[in-house]
């Protein structure tokens, strides 16, 4: 919001999600993703809050599926890429992960 | 004291009145992104990028990253706009506090380098070790997103 003229702090939260020695995972991803497509707030009706959380349990599902399969697909490409630049061995623990 | 909350910078309200600022997703400006120590002491005040107290690491390149716009829309009376999460990889870096700026304004009316947009306060400082460290926007709606002129 265009806050007064007094420049007050805006009224919403960045949130930081930080990894260490990893990547996220695709289920980490896809809790996210299910952020941003569906919020419930705890102001509607519990019967639309149950129906909401049950459909955004179901997108974290499958977008957790799709992101995965993403993943193994472009080990498959990097795959290819380091064996067809002379790197088998490489390539090899790629496809292993 | 450094960082002290979430601000819409008062140079950026200005600006808006003289036409710098495009969030267009397709032909829009290009905003970006840079991470500060919490020894930045950035408020409604900042008015343009600056490299001082930023952060710097593995994985972290000086003047940040850019965004993804996202179409401005509207949601009843409120004008708003977002930008994509932004993640920057495998990097070794600790930030307390960001700030949006515009790398491309439009200075037909009003001369202005980088002006600054939004200062984000993380609210402690938030380290990753060689992994990911992801900006989160909030919702965008008509009392959550980044950017609202109600």
């Amino acid at each position: 919001m265009i806050p007064d003229a007094k420049g007050d702090t805006l009224g919403f939260k960045v949130e930081v999600h930080t990894t260490h020695n990893r990547g996220f995972t695709p289920e980490e991803i896809a809790e996210r993703c299910a952020d941003k497509i569906i919020s419930v707030s705890d102001e509607a009706h519990p019967a639309i809050q149950a129906q909401a959380h049950a459909f955004k349990k179901r997108i974290v599902q499958l977008v957790g599926f799709y992101l995965r399969e993403a993943v193994k697909s472009d080990r498959t490409t990097v795959y290819n890429a380091l064996t067809d630049a002379g790197h088998p061995e490489l390539a090899e623990l790629i496809r292993r992960m | 004291m450094a960082f002290t909350g979430n601000y819409m910078c008062t140079s950026f309200k200005k600006e808006l009145l003289f036409g710098v600022h495009d969030f267009d997703l397709a032909n829009g400006d290009t905003f970006k992104i840079a991470l500060y120590t919490s020894s930045a002491t950035l408020d409604a005040s900042t008015t343009a990028y600056s490299a001082t107290n930023e952060v710097s690491g593995t994985g972290y390149t000086a003047t940040g990253q850019a965004l993804t716009n996202v179409d401005p829309t509207s949601s009843g009376t409120t004008a708003l706009t977002d930008f994509e999460d932004e993640t920057f990889t495998t990097a070794t870096i600790t930030a307390r506090g960001a700030l949006i700026y515009n790398t491309t304004p439009n200075t037909t009316s009003i001369s202005v380098t980088n002006p600054s947009v939004v200062v984000l306060d993380f609210g402690a400082d938030k380290t990753s070790t060689a992994g990911d460290f992801t900006i989160v926007f909030p919702t965008a709606d008509a009392t959550d997103a980044i950017i609202r002129i109600a």
